[in-house]
């Protein structure tokens, strides 16, 4: 029965990933104007007519997408092609090497900060429901979370980049080369993604801490005589994090080409700058292979979810199977 | 000591904001302000009070206070069309899948799902780029600017609005009443439109306003990365186009995304508020 339930949530993560490449793949069609005279307005006759071919203008949409799929799977994602013509171009995979990291740094350090931060808050505000620091704390952190990132991205370049000089405020250092400066150039983007973050998952994990609370367990622990900051760590941070954890997880796929102009904002030219350039400067194959990945990682996340749940409460594990 | 209901602070204070927001849009024209589009070039990037412009100026010599009023009409505006036609075609599509099952839910469930898979702002951006047929002038062709973002945002939101009403009826339809109402045999249509369709009204009222906050958002970041209403004439394309001098002159940029934030609060503040009254009806029903 397990088995069988894990093979149909498979099988569904593959027919929506079918279905969402294939209807980028139309989506990108539908773009306006023809890609031969917009990628390649100097190439020659040969050159277009090979274009025409690279970008499947010749067969048709289904026999095309499949051709794409097939190179996608193996990790071929296209070539960004040069204005110049003939052909000529950098392959996308290239280009992801560099842009790709970057986003991935900055979702990590995005999510790490935030869950970090929303745990205890949510834990704290959930035992303490109700009370005044629990509503003055949810409603400031309701206003907070509201404020778009890129206005708190403003606000907090002005304040901490320009007024007080403490940060960068434009550009990605790498790793390898400054792990100091690195850090230093990711605060600011960061904070400006994390605070409405922190906010969302709060409120998400006080929710499910105050119906945990009331569960009969609990009050078997505490008239064990166990003390209140150990019961709340050990007892109802595991069954209370579910909500919290499928959110965490969306987000994650979402902070991969959804951070776009929070990477535009701070010069971080990462996976979603990279997208963006794709789509003004209209790079068919790129488009179409990057979008494709966003929804790769984003379906990828959500099987995620569905597993860790079952590790993380049992009960959903006895319940299904 | 019964706990009575108050109005809650942020509820007056939301309540006003958004009114202030929707004369500013309603009656901008009655103002005695300058042209949002009028570059006073004697007055350029003015402090604030300076005289004729209330709010000062932008590095073009724009007066703020009349582009933030101007915004307005054109930000809610694209917010308000947008949500009202993203709900009435979401909610048709949910509604429908929930009260015919069987391929057609799976169908139309389906599209949701593939739809949700891809970050609202990259599929707006592509919707964007598809209904716009760029010029050399790099002006649109076809369709106005705002024309385009509508399209794009109703289509961007209707898995999002749908979604919702397919559960939301999909509750409704398990409760007694709607099962009293079959073994009297009631008609499925008018089960469906008397005692389902009036109930998922409210929760689609109260997502409708933070649909209508996420497409301000949107809308503002589809104005930096370029995708946006013309250049000063939404709350997103004022911040945009002041953005480039945001390290010499921070101030003409920080006050529209601080209306945008505003704005946004207090749409969120409303939907919120909504759902609770709503939770409240629906735990006496």
């Amino acid at each position: 029965m397990k088995l069988l339930g894990a093979v149909i949530i498979l099988v569904r993560a593959l027919v929506v990933l079918f279905l969402v490449t294939f209807m980028i793949t139309v989506l990108v069609r539908l773009l306006p104007g023809d890609p031969v005279d917009t990628l390649m307005p100097f190439a020659t006759d040969e050159g277009r007519e090979q274009l025409r071919s690279e970008l499947g203008l010749n067969i048709n949409i289904v026999q095309y997408y499949f051709r794409w799929l097939g190179d996608f799977v193996r990790g071929d994602f296209g070539q960004w092609y040069a204005s110049t013509g003939d052909g000529g171009g950098v392959p996308i995979g290239q280009m992801l090497g560099v842009a790709l990291p970057r986003s991935l740094f900055l979702m990590f350090y995005t999510m790490v900060f935030s869950l970090t931060l929303a745990l205890p808050i949510g834990i704290f505000l959930g035992y303490r429901a109700d009370t005044r620091i629990d509503r003055t704390l949810s409603n400031a952190m309701f206003a907070l979370s509201s404020i778009p990132s890129f206005a708190l991205g403003l606000s907090l370049v002005y304040i901490l980049g320009l007024r007080l000089d403490l940060l960068p405020v434009l550009g990605y250092v790498p790793f390898t080369e400054s792990p100091g400066e690195h850090f230093k150039s990711m605060v600011l983007p960061v904070l400006s993604l994390s605070v409405g973050l922190i906010a969302g998952f709060s409120r998400l994990l006080r929710v499910d801490t105050i119906a945990t609370l009331r569960e009969d367990f609990v009050t078997m622990a505490s008239s064990k005589g166990l003390s209140n900051g150990w019961i709340l760590w050990r007892h109802v941070l595991r069954p209370s994090s579910a909500t919290l954890m499928t959110s965490a997880a969306l987000q994650m796929g979402g902070l991969i080409g959804g951070a776009v102009v929070i990477e535009i904002i701070f010069a971080l030219n990462g996976f979603g700058m990279l997208l963006n350039t794709a789509i003004v400067t209209r790079q068919y194959l790129a488009i179409q292979s990057l979008v494709a990945l966003i929804a790769v990682a984003f379906i990828f996340f959500n099987l995620v979810v569905n597993v860790l749940y079952a590790v993380v409460d049992p009960r959903v594990r006895s319940a299904r199977g | 000591m019964a706990k009575q209901r108050r109005r809650p602070l942020g509820l007056i204070l939301s309540t006003g904001w958004l009114s202030l927001c929707l004369l500013a849009a309603v009656l901008g024209d009655l103002l005695p302000l300058p042209a949002w589009n009028n570059f006073d070039f004697d007055n350029l990037s003015a402090p604030i009070f300076t005289n004729g412009h209330w709010l000062g100026t932008d590095p073009d010599g724009a007066d703020l206070l009349s582009g933030l009023v101007h915004g307005a009409r054109v930000s809610l505006g694209i917010s308000f069309v947008s949500v009202l036609a993203g709900s009435i075609i979401g909610g048709f599509l949910g509604v429908l899948a929930a009260y015919r099952r069987g391929w057609i839910d799976a169908v139309i469930t389906m599209y949701f799902n593939v739809s949700l898979a891809i970050p609202i702002i990259v599929l707006t951006l592509v919707m964007v780029a598809i209904f716009s047929t760029p010029k050399f002038d790099g002006s649109s062709g076809g369709l106005p600017r705002e024309m385009i973002l509508v399209i794009s945002l109703t289509l961007v939101l209707v898995p999002i609005l749908g979604l919702l009403a397919r559960s939301s009826a999909l509750s409704w339809s398990g409760r007694d009443f709607v099962m009293v109402a079959e073994s009297i045999g009631m008609k499925k249509r008018a089960i469906l439109w008397i005692h389902i369709v009036p109930n998922v009204l409210p929760a689609m009222m109260s997502i409708a306003f933070l649909a209508a906050g996420i497409v301000i958002v949107v809308e503002g970041g589809l104005a930096i990365l370029g995708a946006g209403a013309a250049p000063g004439a939404s709350w997103g394309s004022m911040l945009a186009k002041n953005q480039s001098y945001f390290t010499i002159d921070a101030y003409p940029t920080l006050v529209p995304a601080a209306v945008i934030a505003l704005t946004v609060m207090a749409l969120n503040y409303f939907g919120d508020y909504f759902r609770t009254v709503i939770d409240d009806r629906e735990s006496r029903i």
